[in-house]
């Protein structure tokens, strides 16, 4: 682990109210885009925080390039941090957002407006050097932000749900392009985020928090074939849970296979058949519970409400 | 033609809703302004135009005295409130503390306690034989600060104390409200990319807040430079602030040089007014679409 651009060693850090994170231990390598996934209150916040500087840690330790980072004010640590909303400074034009960073670095003004001007080619923003934030949409800002933190070569890259206040379409690009540069530019970053989708799309691993402590670490397929608790199982992907005999079996809709019929692994009847575009959707009533499947849309017209159904599972988790 | 009609009918419309404000404001305001004018360039005797009074005014040396007081106590005011208000709105902005909460739920109280009362309250604790005074008695006599006498009252230091209990509260929360509006990402990202605390208030925060802080002190400056009341209890005999001046002159019956007074005082007004929609209108260049 000594070749580990980030490391977090068992790092503490419970605020007044008890919420807060226990025990963290994060490794990440150079050039890995690690996503720290999980709903609102589970801690993920905070480690990214803390490596940034804006929260101090009670116990552990943050090292970057095996040097402990932990007594550094945030404007020591060679972390860059992209927040959520309102990261550009809305008094300063783009250009002087970004030559602010350049300019307390002392780098000379010729090399500094010509790093700005290459970093806007780079989030295919060339010429908004004079706009002011206000006048542009929040994805732009969000380009500009990320823009801004890079030309500073941050060591570590630092986004916090940088995409979560824009709408579907334009976050589904801006995706793209940050892991389309992340790979270019061969940068380390962790990234915040509660949208699963997100997290599968963008990482090269994904760590899984609940209530302050991380449930699962692993590559997005990995995390989603083999979910190691029904609390990840659950957060990942669309997931059927079964009672049955006291154990809890969970299938994912894609691997039920149905017949009409009786004699499968679980028989049930046809409760609703759903058009969703491309598939089709369908759920059936158990003894167990209620089962969900995908049919394409020939197979959907062979049931009908009432049916009943022969369910095989061709792969399923037990917890 | 007949849109040119209705037009007409809308416009009579929109007067007859403004009538009866325009009426009283015609009656309460402009009309007694307009007289004061009127009156502040006459002859107390003759009733004739001269500019005597202003003459007067400016060239009395008491008068002048009283004038120059005025601006020294008013702009004194005004700097030491928005000096001691900006830093009060900056630690309630960016503290966490107790302390900051307790202050944060506090600090207005003084507004809500009338003037009078208020200058009465202060005269009993600064006056030389006050609360201030009585403590200090308790003090062993070989004490220096035995039978200690503040020496505040009846000088500009009253008055400007007594001025900043009214406007630090006020000012305070003019300019809470403009730090509130600055998002801690703003200061964080600053912090993020290498600036140091005072770097941050003067690049980020003073700029984002500065209009702000201007309203703040036109405010102060409009509500202290024609104040009445504080320098009346606590003042001294001279200089005197324009508005005891003023009511001097009034019961005096030198009802022309009063109206003169009264324009002047309008007159500091009005430049701070002048300021205050400057700074309400300049649109920064960041604001525009």
């Amino acid at each position: 682990m000594a070749n580990a651009k980030l490391e977090i060693v068992n790092m503490t850090k419970l605020y007044n109210n008890g919420d807060g994170v226990k025990n963290i231990n994060i490794s990440v390598e150079e050039g890995e885009l690690i996503t720290l996934l999980g709903p609102s209150g589970c801690g993920k916040t905070t480690i990214l925080r803390a490596i940034g500087g804006f929260n101090d840690i009670q116990s552990g330790d943050i090292l970057i390039d095996g040097r402990s980072i932990i007594n550094m004010a945030p404007e020591k640590r060679p972390t860059a941090m992209v927040f959520q909303s309102y990261n550009l400074w809305p008094h300063m034009s783009v250009y002087d957002n970004m030559e602010f960073g350049l300019k307390l670095r002392k780098v000379p003004k010729a090399e500094r407006k010509q790093r700005i001007t290459e970093m806007l080619e780079l989030v295919k923003m060339p010429g908004v050097e004079k706009k002011y934030p206000g006048q542009m949409s929040g994805g732009q800002q969000q380009r500009i932000a990320i823009a801004r933190s890079l030309l500073l070569r941050p060591e570590v890259l630092l986004l916090d749900e940088p995409f979560s206040a824009l709408d579907a379409k334009i976050r589904q690009q801006m995706r793209e392009e940050l892991r389309k540069i992340q790979t270019d530019l061969n940068i380390t970053v962790v990234f915040v985020t509660h949208d699963q989708e997100e997290a599968m799309a963008l990482s090269d691993r994904v760590i899984v928090m609940n209530k302050g402590t991380i449930e699962q670490c692993g590559a997005p397929a990995e995390i989603y074939d083999r979910p190691v608790s029904r609390y990840v199982a659950d957060f990942i992907g669309e997931m059927n849970f079964l009672q049955i005999n006291g154990k809890t079996l969970a299938v994912r809709p894609e691997h039920v296979r149905v017949r009409k019929g009786t004699g499968g692994e679980l028989d049930g009847f046809v409760r609703t058949v759903m058009m969703l575009g491309h598939y089709v959707e369908m759920t059936m009533d158990t003894d167990y519970g209620i089962v969900k499947t995908f049919i394409s849309e020939e197979e959907a017209r062979e049931y009908h409400k009432g049916d009943p159904v022969a369910m095989d599972f061709s792969k399923s988790f037990e917890y | 033609m007949v849109k040119n009609k209705s037009k007409w009918k809308s416009a009579m419309l929109i007067v007859g809703f403004l009538a009866p404000a325009l009426i009283v404001a015609l009656g309460i305001v402009i009309y007694p302004i307009i007289n004061t004018i009127i009156k502040s360039f006459q002859d107390p005797s003759t009733g004739a135009f001269t500019l005597e009074n202003y003459s007067y005014l400016f060239t009395n040396k008491l008068a002048r005295a009283h004038i120059w007081y005025t601006i020294w106590v008013t702009v004194l005011t005004v700097v030491l409130a928005i000096f001691f208000s900006y830093l009060l709105a900056l630690y309630l902005r960016f503290s966490n503390s107790r302390i900051a909460s307790v202050i944060r739920s506090l600090y207005l109280l003084p507004r809500f306690v009338p003037v009078l009362v208020a200058v009465y309250a202060l005269k009993m604790v600064l006056s030389d034989s006050g609360l201030i005074n009585r403590l200090s008695m308790l003090l062993p006599e070989s004490w220096a600060l035995h039978n200690f006498k503040p020496g505040l009252l009846y000088n500009a230091k009253g008055i400007i104390l007594a001025n900043l209990w009214f406007n630090i509260p006020f000012a305070t929360m003019i300019i809470s409200a403009a730090l509130s509006g600055i998002s801690s990402s703003i200061v964080e990202s600053a912090q993020d990319v290498g600036a140091g605390k005072i770097r941050i208030f003067f690049k980020m925060i003073l700029p984002l807040s500065i209009s702000d802080v201007m309203i703040a002190a036109t405010f102060v400056f409009m509500s202290n430079v024609s104040s009445f009341t504080t320098p009346y209890l606590i003042g001294a005999n001279h200089p005197m602030m324009l508005g005891v001046y003023l009511r001097k002159q009034f019961s005096s019956r030198k009802y022309e040089l009063a109206a003169a007074v009264s324009c002047l005082i309008f007159l500091f007004s009005s430049i701070s007014a002048i300021v205050y929609i400057y700074t309400n209108l300049k649109e920064k260049a960041w604001e525009r679409d």
